[in-house]
């Protein structure tokens, strides 16, 4: 018994020595993820957890916006409009028909998804410009229409929606939630687009045309990369109405939700799934966190991140992530695996790098 | 909510003297985003945001330094102008080949303008500067004199913007930068300076109708007409100044009909205008004027 | 070269920007530092005050507050049991009117970082409801000073249990706001009426897009339809509804000039009353225009309609009359401050007296005991006599209205003043009139067309 548990334990730290901690960048996300399940644990405040629940859930938005707009380069302006279908379907089962959020949000995010197809099947005949203000659209004609649907809660929005748990113990269990779900989702998302799937995604962002000539149906993968990305956002709506309260067309179906993703995707680094979630875990403690400096400075916050994104993105135009990816990783030339920058040869073939 | 749609003696009218002040305002500002579209090839998301930066110099000049009006509205035109040339030169240079890099960077401008304001005037709005008041009845609606010296201007400038592109050199430069910019460049148009001057032509047309048509500015004032900006440009067709032109028509005709014939849902008229604009890119995606864009490399 | 150029080109546009932006009249709000005593620091209740501080409708929650603070704090503080405390406050910027769930945050910063034991203001109705529900979350007594919303009473009546912590001090709830503009419409239709007969007057009804809106079009159009006793008879030619940041309405008011209106209803909240009104006045649309504009409460108006808000008539809760004894003192005090006359959010003064009031009563600062004492308040104020409506009623810890209580004023703009001129002697509310009320005036230039 014991031996098999010190097996495990060898074989776990092998992984960890081979795999993870040769790279800075796996070690800062095994880092990462520990913080995050620390948190708790160091502060008890309910409204920084808030905060940082908030956080985790726009993580997982902007890592969706990414994982389509990003990799298959099929721009999308109009991300809240997933966003906010999934919140109304989820406040609306919730309210009304009173199914608990283990429920709504799976719900919610499957609207989600079909409003993902019914944006992208039209999508398909636009290119560029086009498709990005096409779809910015999208949301908002939602964002005017739904006040005027009856039972859908006017322009107050659908209000007296169910936390996720009980309220006695809810900001630390609620940020659990949150956590986990953006942690085992992004990876989810890394995870796809590492994968065959990804890289046809990746593809038909840099030559469609080729894509198309390689005999592979680009129209369904177009396709699918809506629909994923429509069910993550999704699932982040839902949590969020879960955890504001209430859903109003002025919290999820705006154009300055739509930017956002794009904004916090775009920093960190486009196309790369973990540098949207770095850039809205930047960006939106910069914005939330000035409140608690002065009262005066509170005003500027916007200001401060706006400059600071033109800033970052001047110096490091492929995104902040990306920008420090590559100063800190080589790629092998011949087994193409990564390695620290600082290495003289590969760890696995030896071969040197330059 | 009752619907209504009433009939009043003199809704053609209105529909068509409405219809007209609003389009010509979004004319000036389509034109504009599509010449800097189509030139430099940069979505300027800032655009708008200049018109209104030109509506908040206007009342910082004219009430804070005391100068009179019209020299006011000069100013802030130039001035418009320079900062915007100047913030692209910084920007666009190094960013070239980013486009997504680009956009953002351009909504970072964006909000660092309406930050600005919001810091300097707080986000009510600026007392109005008027530089002509009253009104006058023309077929039994009454109009603004200023809204008449606005289209008016509008026109006009629109009419000498045609006029450079179509018959001075500049203009020739202009159009073939937009058509291909590597063959003007290889000959011999200095596609840079070209680039620039349209971005400047673009943001005097913008700045105009920021001091010259709005009376009172306030901070989020450039997110509304941006959208529909974009709605014109889309569906008159990138790249296509003459697109940019109707279709600015189109869109301001149908908010006006919006507004006018059903009245008790007038705050559906930007839904209803972006509904359009997709129906008519779903038919026929590159617009109604635009050019098919080859894949560029 | 073209280095030197580019410098001076920065240097140029950055004096530019510094010049705009230092030219700037920006109003900024930091809480003003609570007088220091000179004897042992006093332990501190802390009161929290939440509203959008970068509108007016926030700073006034903080003026109002501040008075309040000033006043109690002169004159010795609170006393619980044998202990005497000072009040602090501690405000918050909600950014409610961009972003609900930015309230939402600020509430809970509010309660669990600042740690205050009471929270007064709130403004727009939408994120009121969610502010409400954070703050009954954690069982701290909330008093609403700006949004009419009826629902955020009802839910007292509803579970009382959850949110008796709830109390609204300003405006009076939307179900009130309708009947009081209706009585300043109707004495308006009186006087447009004299000039029209025999023949009614038309009206037409202008509401801005938000929900609070609703309910009063709805009761508007049946009212002003209705034949008396039960409404005003007039016709009504139709109702228009642009969004609250709209800033052209000059094809709905030729619209509604076409149609023949002689009296323009309007419920309007946001900044489309200031392109309203300019519009109104510049056009010379010859119809009477009154209802609820919240912009035409503002000190402002006139130089922000450049002298087009003349006449303009609307609700609001104080005006320079002696509505109580405490009024006009109240009013020419806060002037004298701030600079400014005094909109509905600066209720906040009220607020603050009575929770003091209830406090000292309860003898205690639990929020159980402050609740029941807040419920027995019946405290003459600036804006009127102070009673909570019963626990039986349909809208718990609503204020009540009526003559005797919380009526309301009519404001209209009158050589450049603020004049008060409802209610009025005759009127709907009978003999009630407040000295310094005068007559209503008819715009000229509607007046030139009906009686040419």
């Amino acid at each position: 018994m014991i031996s098999t548990v010190i097996a495990y334990v060898s074989r776990g730290y092998k992984e960890l020595r081979g795999e993870i901690f040769v790279l800075p960048s796996r070690t800062v996300v095994v880092i990462f993820c520990l913080m995050l399940f620390l948190v708790p644990v160091i502060t008890g405040n309910p409204h920084y957890l808030s905060i940082l629940t908030l956080t985790c859930i726009f993580a997982i938005f902007a890592a969706s916006w990414d994982l389509l707009s990003g990799f298959t380069g099929q721009m999308n302006f109009g991300h809240a409009a997933f966003f906010g279908v999934a919140a109304y379907t989820a406040a609306l089962l919730n309210v009304y028909i009173g199914l608990p959020p283990w429920l709504t949000i799976p719900i919610g995010a499957i609207a989600a998804v079909l409003v993902s197809l019914i944006l992208g099947v039209p999508c398909l005949r636009l290119r560029g410009i086009y498709l990005a203000f096409g779809t910015l659209a999208f949301p908002l004609i939602i964002k005017d229409i739904i006040p005027a649907i009856p039972g859908a809660g006017g322009t107050l929005g659908v209000q007296g929606i169910k936390a996720i748990v009980p309220i006695s113990s809810s900001p630390v269990i609620e940020y659990y939630i949150a956590a986990a779900l953006m942690v085992v989702l992004g990876f989810i998302m890394w995870k796809i687009t590492d994968s065959k799937t990804g890289l046809i995604f990746h593809a038909i962002r840099e030559d469609e045309v080729t894509v198309r000539a390689s005999g592979i149906n680009t129209t369904r993968y177009k396709l699918l990369a809506f629909c994923l990305s429509g069910f993550f956002a999704g699932i982040a709506g839902g949590l969020y109405v879960h955890l504001i309260g209430v859903a109003s067309p002025d919290a999820v179906f705006t154009l300055t939700l739509s930017f956002q993703a794009i904004i916090w995707a775009v920093f960190g680094g486009i196309a790369t799934i973990y540098g949207a979630i770095a850039g809205v875990f930047i960006l939106y403690s910069l914005y939330s966190l000035p409140e608690y400096l002065s009262f005066s400075i509170s005003e500027l916050r916007m200001l401060l991140v706006a400059v600071i994104v033109l800033l970052v993105l001047f110096f490091m135009p492929e995104g902040l992530i990306t920008w420090i990816r590559d100063k800190t990783e080589k790629t092998c030339p011949r087994c193409k695996l990564q390695n620290v920058a600082w290495r003289k040869t590969c760890r696995v073939c030896r071969v040197e790098l330059d | 909510m009752r619907r209504q749609v009433l009939v009043s003696e003199n809704m053609a009218e209105s529909i068509l003297i409405n219809g007209l002040i609003t389009s010509g305002v979004y004319a000036l500002l389509a034109v504009g985003f599509s010449l800097i579209f189509g030139v430099a090839r940069i979505v300027n998301l800032a655009h708008t945001a200049f018109y209104m930066l030109a509506a908040y110099l206007v009342f910082t000049f004219t009430s804070r330094l005391g100068l009179p009006i019209p020299l006011s509205i000069c100013l802030s035109v130039v001035s418009v102008a320079i900062v915007g040339m100047l913030s692209y030169q910084i920007v666009i240079d190094r960013l070239r080949g980013h486009e997504a890099t680009i956009l953002i960077a351009t909504i970072a401008i964006a909000l660092i303008i309406q930050e600005s304001m919001l810091l300097a005037y707080g986000s009510s709005a600026t007392p109005a500067i008027r530089l002509i008041t009253g009104y006058q009845k023309i077929l039994g609606v009454k109009v603004f004199y200023r809204e008449l010296v606005a289209f008016g201007v509008a026109i006009i400038l629109l009419v000498v913007t045609w006029a450079i592109l179509m018959k001075t050199r500049l203009g020739i430069a202009i159009r073939s930068t937009a058509q291909d910019r590597e063959i003007a460049n290889l000959m011999g148009i200095n596609v840079t300076r070209t680039g620039m001057i349209t971005m400047g032509i673009a943001l005097v047309l913008a700045a105009i109708a920021g001091a010259v048509v709005e009376s009172t500015a306030r901070p989020f004032m450039w997110m509304s007409p941006l959208v529909t900006v974009l709605a014109i440009v889309v569906l008159g067709g990138l790249g296509s100044i003459k697109g940019s032109f109707i279709a600015a028509f189109i869109l301001g005709f149908v908010e006006t009909i919006v507004t006018v014939m059903i009245s008790e849902q007038a705050y559906l008229k930007e839904a209803v205008a972006l509904a359009f604009m997709l129906a008519v890119i779903l038919m026929r995606p590159e617009g109604l004027f635009g050019v098919r864009f080859e894949e560029e490399r | 070269m073209k280095w030197l150029i580019k410098g001076v080109i920065v240097l140029l546009v950055t004096c530019l920007v510094l010049t705009v932006v230092g030219c700037g009249e920006k109003e900024s709000v930091s809480p003003t530092p609570t007088p220091v005593p000179t004897a042992t620091p006093k332990p501190e209740i802390k009161i929290g005050v939440i509203g959008p501080m970068s509108y007016i409708q926030g700073k006034h929650h903080l003026y109002g507050a501040e008075m309040a603070r000033d006043e109690i704090n002169a004159a010795g503080g609170v006393t619980v049991g044998n202990q005497s405390y000072n009040i602090k406050l501690v405000s918050i910027d909600s950014n409610e009117i961009t972003s609900p769930s930015d309230a939402v945050a600020a509430m809970e910063k509010l309660i669990t970082i600042e740690n205050v034991d009471f929270v007064v203001g709130g403004f727009r109705s939408e994120s009121v409801l969610a502010m409400q529900e954070k703050a009954m979350e954690y069982k701290t007594i909330f008093m609403g000073c700006g949004a009419s919303e009826i629902q955020l009473c009802q839910r007292v009546a509803q579970d009382y249990n959850k949110y008796k912590y709830w109390f609204r001090v300003s405006p009076v709830n939307g179900t009130y706001l309708a009947t009081i503009s209706f009585m300043l419409t109707g004495m308006v239709a009186k006087t447009i009426g004299n000039l029209t007969y025999p023949e009614k007057p038309k009206i037409a009804i202008l509401a801005e897009n938000l929900q609070w809106a609703d309910p009063l079009v709805a009761k508007a159009q049946q009212y002003f339809a209705a034949p008396p006793p039960n409404g005003l008879g007039m016709t009504v030619v139709g109702t228009w509804r642009p969004s609250q940041v709209a800033t052209d309405v000059k094809t709905e008011l030729n619209d509604i000039e076409a149609k023949g209106a002689n009296i323009i209803y309007t419920v309007v909240s946001g900044p489309l009353g200031v392109a309203y009104t300019s519009q109104w006045g510049e056009l010379q649309i010859p119809a009477a225009s009154v209802g609820i504009n919240v912009e035409a409460q503002k000190g402002n108006f006139l130089t922000i309609t450049g002298g087009y808000g003349a006449y303009e008539t609307t609700l609001n809760t104080f005006a320079r009359v002696a509505i109580t004894e405490k009024t006009i003192a109240f009013w020419d005090n806060f002037v004298s401050k701030f600079g400014e006359i005094p909109i509905y959010t600066s209720g906040t003064y009220d607020a603050i007296i009575m929770l003091k009031d209830a406090i000292v009563k309860a003898g205690t600062l639990n929020s159980d005991a402050v609740v029941t004492a807040l419920e027995s308040t019946n405290y003459i104020s600036p804006a009127g006599k102070y009673v909570f409506m019963g626990n039986t009623t349909a809208t718990p810890h609503d204020v009540a209205w009526g003559p005797g209580n919380v009526t309301g004023v009519g404001v209209q703009w009158q050589n450049g003043e603020l004049k008060c001129v409802w209610p009025y002697a005759g009127g709907a509310l009978g003999p009630l009139q407040y000295a310094g009320t005068v007559n209503y005036i008819i715009p000229p230039w509607v007046k030139a067309k009906l009686k040419p």
